[in-house]
This record gives structure tokens, C-alpha cells and sequence, in this order.
């Protein structure tokens, strides 16, 4: 059984059906990626599986729970952790406080802490600004803060909403590098990028969405050599 | 000199009841963004709910007020009772329309608003007229400094003080009150750090309904009277008090119910048609001068 199963998803706004009928897997450990444009339907998706939006039919399967009745900090419980579009942090927190409102969900503190060291070590540039307000972090810092933030969560899952956004080239390469290292310590990754080139050379398997529909699958490797990929999303 | 002290502690008294109140309506404002115009009737039922558990305590009256243990447990019940409606008013009528455009629950709040205060009074038990509240609090006046100060009034201004830094320590240091500042700063990021949102909105609720009880005993004990829409204008001065201070901002609260407070008294002793007007003339010269309230912070939103 999949780690993940989405099934059939519909998600509306209102009269705008921004989700129409996709379905996909993801396996444990694997990093599968969506790709496609602007109001494909990616962070819409993302959203319902956190609980954030309700679907309309469909279903999503998590480690054998049915998402789709679930409140979003159940959700969390269950192990999803999810790193929101526009990185999200509580600006008016300090970045330490902001660390530990990651981990709500963890009873143990031990635990907490030796997350918390965990998180630091991945991200030194964290634990000099420890104190520092989120707000005033630079982009690349609160893209990291809202990282480790999810890692907190001790999820088993993290979903990755556009975390190349708004960022310097230097800064994305620094930010795909730790999630490839994220992934390799045993954390499965679903990963929503605009930029195809780099998910597709982060991911194993990937799904390009199209108007709410997904449009194309398969292995990365096979995408990036399709033409059609190439034409409308690589650029070459 | 002794006027002066006279009036100051007159006008802490008041300012003690608004900035109670104030500190509800900030609060709500902060963790869901609207405003909650029917704060000021929680204040209601906290003073009538006392009157009426004042009453079940009959029996343990003795010398015209209560032994000290029982006035704790009658006011402790009265906060209890009236969270709880705020918590029940938040579930039934606010909650469904969270998502809503703010008007839509700023209408909905002035309904309630009404519901609160017309439905005690269709009630037969309850009606219209205004009832004698009950002495809680050992009246004793001292003389210092040729002011005089009764025991009601220190009480009073402790009992304000001793729940505001309690309430700025708890939101500071508590796991609860750190997810309140979470669900504030964004309720969807808070969603995903699997805070259970609703129950800090209902935690919210409840303690600005107990704080608004708190603050209508302090009214009731100093203007012995109660009826169903003494609410009302409290609520609208406990507004003036939070957006003077800030809207969002609890120490602002406070800071804008002493302001406000102090200077009413002060206003209404050189005019007593003016005393009303004054809290309004300082929330427009403050927000002329500083928009986003004295403590306030303008959010500039960074995208």
C-alpha cells in the first residue's frame, strides 16, 4: 500500500473548480513532485490534503486514515507536516519560538529538544538568529525557519509548497540540497514547484497539473526528456 | 492636591472596569479579526448572573455582605457562567461565518448584541428594571491624604490589576497562550503547526467573557445597579479604550482603560455634560497622531 493515495479529488471555490478529478501516489520515502503553472491547482492540493480547503468528492488516503473528514491539526498528528506557499512564519515570534510552536504535536520533551538540536544543526544560520524576530529574517532565512518549523512537527511526510519562491539562485541550490538531505534521512517529500527543471531533478516521480486536471506522470527522468515538458516548462 | 488624588482614584476605579472589558474585545479582535460589538452585554450577564448567584447564597449572609470565601466563590461561578456564554455565542453565531466578509460578522454581532440584552429582558424573572446589586465587598473608607478611598475601591483596582498581569503573563508564557498568538499572527500556518484552532478561539472567548464578568462586578459593586442594557454603553467606551491603545494589543487595552478612565472623571468633574465626550476626543487626536493606536503596530504586510 502506498503511503499516500489521492483518489478522484475534486476541490472547489465556489463556482471555480480549481481541483478536478486527480489522483496519485506517493510511496514511503520516495519525493514525488507537481509540477505546472500558475491556478494549476498545485498549493489548492496541498491544502486539501492538510485539511486547510474540504473537498468536494474524493478521497485521500494517509497510512491507511481517510483525510478528506479530518480537522487540520489532526491531520499534523497523523504525520503530515506541511510547509505553506510564502513560507508563513510567525513574524512576531522569535525564530526559537517559532521552532517550538512546531512542536505542539509532541508530547515528549526530550524529544523536542533533540529535534530542536536536529533542526539547528541543519540550519546553523537558525540558531545564530535564534532569538531574532521571524519578521526580520531575509526571504532565504524564513524559507528555512518555516522548514524546520515543519520538521518539528515529526511528521513523515513533508509537503513543500513553491520553497524556491521568491529566492536568490545561491539560496534555492542551499534549500534543495537540505531537501534531498531530508529525504534521505527517511522523510518522504511531496514537492510543489514552478520551477520544473529543479523538481524534476529532486523528485523521483512526478505529475504535471494542468487546469485542475494532471495532464502527464512518470518517472522524473522520463519528463525531463519529454518534448512536451520541454516545450512548456523547461524552456528549452 | 487631595481633589486631585480624589479624582485619580475615581478614575482608576473606572478605568479598571474598562480596561477589563477592553482586553476582551482586544482579544477577540487579535484571534479572529472582528468586532465583537456584543462584549459589553457579557459585562451584563456577569453583573445579573451575580445578583442572582448572590441570592442563592442568601443564607450566608451576615452583616449586610459575605464572608470573603463565599464573595470569591459567587464571582469565581459569575466568570465561569459567562465564558461560557461567550464560548456559546461564539459557536452558534460567530463560528459559521468566519470565513465570511467582516461586515457580515460585524451584523451579526449587533444582533447578538440585541438577542443578549432583549431576551433577559423578556425573561419574567429578569424584566426590564433595574435591581439593587448586592454589597460583595467590606465597605471600610480611609483617609489618606485628605482623600478618601473605600475599601470597594482598592479591592476593585487590585482585583483589575492582579487579572491583567495574570492575563499578560499567561498569553506570554503558556503553551495555550503562545498558540493564541500563533492562531492570531495566522490561522492557517497555526492550522499546520496542528494547533486545534477552534479551541484557542474558544479558549479566547470564554476568558473575555470571565474577564468581562469581572469587570461588571467592579461596575456593579461601585454603581450598585443592574438591568440588561448597562452593557451597552460600557461596551462602546471599552471600545474607545482598546483602539486608543492599539486594537490587538493587550497591555495597549489596559493602558487605553486607565486613559480613558482617569480622563472622563477628570473631564466630568470641570463639565458633567463633557465627561462622555472626552474619550472620544482623545481617541481622535491619538489616531491622528498615531493610527494604529498607542501600543499598536501599522502591519505592513511583506509578500
Amino acid at each position: 500500500m502506498s503511503m499516500l493515495e489521492v483518489k478522484d479529488l475534486h476541490v472547489s471555490y465556489g463556482a471555480i473548480k480549481a481541483v478536478q478529478g486527480i489522483s496519485f501516489k506517493l510511496e514511503e520515502g520516495e519525493t514525488v513532485a507537481l509540477i505546472g503553472s500558475n491556478g494549476a491547482g498545485k498549493s489548492t492540493t496541498l491544502r486539501t490534503i492538510s485539511g486547510l480547503e474540504k473537498a468536494k468528492s474524493g478521497s485521500i488516503v494517509f497510512q491507511g486514515h481517510e483525510l478528506t473528514k479530518l480537522k487540520p491539526h489532526q491531520i499534523v498528528e497523523l504525520g503530515i507536516a506541511h510547509v505553506p506557499e510564502g513560507r508563513r512564519v510567525f513574524a512576531r515570534m522569535s525564530v526559537d519560538e517559532n521552532l517550538r510552536m512546531g512542536a505542539n504535536v509532541v508530547q515528549d520533551k526530550a524529544k523536542v529538544k533533540a529535534e530542536l538540536e536536529r533542526v539547528y544543526e541543519i540550519f546553523p544560520r537558525l540558531k545564530e538568529r535564534e532569538k531574532q524576530l521571524a519578521g526580520t529574517l531575509s526571504g532565504g532565512e524564513q524559507q528555512m525557519l518555516a522548514l524546520g518549523r515543519a520538521l518539528m512537527t515529526n511528521g513523515s511526510l513533508l509537503m513543500l509548497d513553491e520553497p524556491s519562491m521568491g529566492l536568490a539562485p545561491i539560496i534555492v541550490e542551499d534549500i534543495f540540497r537540505i531537501i534531498r538531505q531530508i529525504n534521505e534521512s527517511g522523510t518522504s517529500i511531496l514537492l510543489i514547484e514552478q520551477n520544473a527543471f529543479l523538481a524534476l531533478t529532486t523528485a523521483s516521480h512526478a505529475y504535471v497539473l494542468e487546469t485542475g486536471r494532471i495532464t502527464m506522470e512518470g518517472p522524473s527522468a522520463e519528463l525531463l526528456a519529454d518534448e512536451r515538458v520541454k516545450a512548456a516548462y523547461l524552456g528549452a | 492636591m487631595a481633589t486631585i488624588l480624589q479624582y485619580l482614584v475615581y478614575g482608576l476605579q473606572l478605568g479598571s472596569v474598562y480596561a477589563l472589558l477592553a482586553l476582551g474585545y482586544t482579544m477577540v479582535y487579535g484571534i479572529v479579526g472582528m468586532i465583537n460589538t456584543a462584549h459589553g452585554d457579557f459585562l451584563m450577564i456577569g453583573a445579573l448572573g451575580t445578583f442572582f448567584i448572590a441570592k442563592l447564597f442568601e443564607n450566608f449572609h451576615v452583616d449586610g455582605t459575605y464572608p470573603m470565601l463565599i464573595v470569591g466563590l459567587i464571582i469565581l461561578i459569575a466568570m465561569v457562567i459567562t465564558g461560557g456564554i461567550a464560548v456559546g455565542v461564539e459557536a452558534i453565531a460567530y463560528r459559521p461565518l468566519r470565513n465570511k466578509p467582516r461586515m457580515i460578522a460585524l451584523i451579526t454581532a449587533v444582533g447578538v448584541s440585541m438577542f443578549l440584552e432583549n431576551f433577559p429582558r423578556a425573561l419574567p424573572f429578569i424584566g426590564p428594571n433595574p435591581r439593587p446589586f448586592p454589597t460583595l465587598f467590606i465597605n471600610r473608607t480611609f483617609r489618606v491624604l485628605g482623600a478618601s478611598i473605600t475599601s470597594t475601591q482598592v479591592i476593585m483596582i487590585v482585583l483589575a490589576a492582579l487579572t491583567m498581569v495574570a492575563l499578560d503573563r499567561f498569553v506570554a508564557k503558556t503553551k495555550i497562550g503562545g498558540q493564541m498568538r500563533a492562531v492570531s499572527m495566522d490561522k492557517d500556518a497555526a492550522n499546520l503547526m496542528g494547533i486545534n484552532v477552534n479551541k484557542v478561539i474558544s479558549i479566547t472567548f470564554f476568558i473575555g467573557g470571565a474577564l468581562a464578568a469581572v469587570s461588571g462586578i467592579c461596575y456593579a459593586s461601585a454603581y450598585p445597579q443592574v438591568e440588561v442594557y448597562m452593557g451597552s454603553w460600557l461596551g462602546n467606551m471599552s471600545f474607545v479604550a482598546a483602539v486608543l491603545g492599539g486594537i490587538g494589543d493587550i497591555r495597549g487595552a489596559m493602558l487605553g482603560g486607565f486613559i480613558l478612565g482617569i480622563a472622563q472623571i477628570f473631564a466630568t468633574a470641570i463639565n458633567s455634560t463633557f465627561g462622555y465626550a472626552v474619550g472620544f476626543i482623545i481617541l481622535i487626536i491619538i489616531l491622528l497622531v498615531k493610527p494604529a493606536g498607542i501600543m499598536g503596530k501599522l502591519t505592513i504586510e511583506k509578500v
